[in-house]
């Protein structure tokens, strides 16, 4: 996936961590199994995880993969 | 808030790399003047047996403990990003590292044969191509891992 193809891909993972007590970066790596600067980049919008991660990112915060990641793509 | 986050074993590892080669060449770069005062030779003379001194280059043979976690006595996960920007790094490395290897290849088969009119290679060279080689792709992977990182890691906020 290119840089601008990731751009299009929208994430609320900050939003949603603070929403479950101010989870910080490490925890939610933890929790997903990924490196913390992995979870920097997502939220940087600067990488696009594969489906795997994205639903287990979604289980993380207990909500539907759509609620964590939105596309805005043609 | 910010705060720093820890460098991941693979940029260890490409740290690593970094500083054992630029000893390397610092290194080298002492060594030739240093041989060609002590044997009264030219700094050209001196300039081929100094590259000995990129056998420093063999710790890195050592990098592997970075990819080892003591605590978990296994070698260190990498996530789904990791493996990309490892696998992205070493097709970067062997890119460069085959375009240079040749280049040297046929560098030195010209050399010998227009200039020094000799039909074979010497094949002292055999051990500095290789070397060259490894240099080059071990060099080019590590500056490839560090940049991807740089890349993708700018916004560390909590």
């Amino acid at each position: 996936m290119t840089p601008s193809e990731s751009a299009q891909l929208k994430n609320r993972i900050r939003r949603l961590r603070f929403d479950h007590g101010e989870m910080t970066q490490q925890e939610l790596a933890d929790r997903v199994g990924a490196a913390r600067q992995t979870i920097v980049a997502l939220e940087a919008g600067k990488y696009a995880p594969s489906l795997l991660l994205a639903f287990r990112l979604a289980r993380a915060f207990g909500v539907k993969t759509e609620d964590v990641f939105q596309w805005d793509g043609e | 808030m910010k705060d720093s986050i820890p460098l991941a074993p693979l940029q260890k590892l490409a740290w690593f790399n970094l500083i054992v080669f630029a000893g390397a060449v610092a290194l080298y770069a002492l060594a030739v003047p240093l041989l060609a005062w002590h044997f009264h030779r030219t700094l050209a003379d001196a300039a081929l047996p100094s590259l000995g001194m990129f056998g420093l280059c063999g710790i890195w043979g050592f990098g592997s403990r970075f990819l080892y976690d003591r605590r978990r006595r296994a070698t260190v996960k990498l996530d789904e990003r990791e493996q990309f920007i490892s696998q992205r790094a070493s097709t970067i490395g062997m890119a460069i590292f085959w375009a240079a290897f040749v280049l040297s290849c046929m560098g030195v088969w010209a050399y010998f044969s227009y200039i020094l009119h000799q039909t074979t290679v010497p094949i002292d060279f055999l051990p500095f191509l290789v070397m060259l080689g490894v240099i080059i792709f071990t060099v080019t992977q590590s500056i490839a891992l560090l940049v991807q990182y740089k890349r993708s890691a700018s916004d560390d906020t909590l």
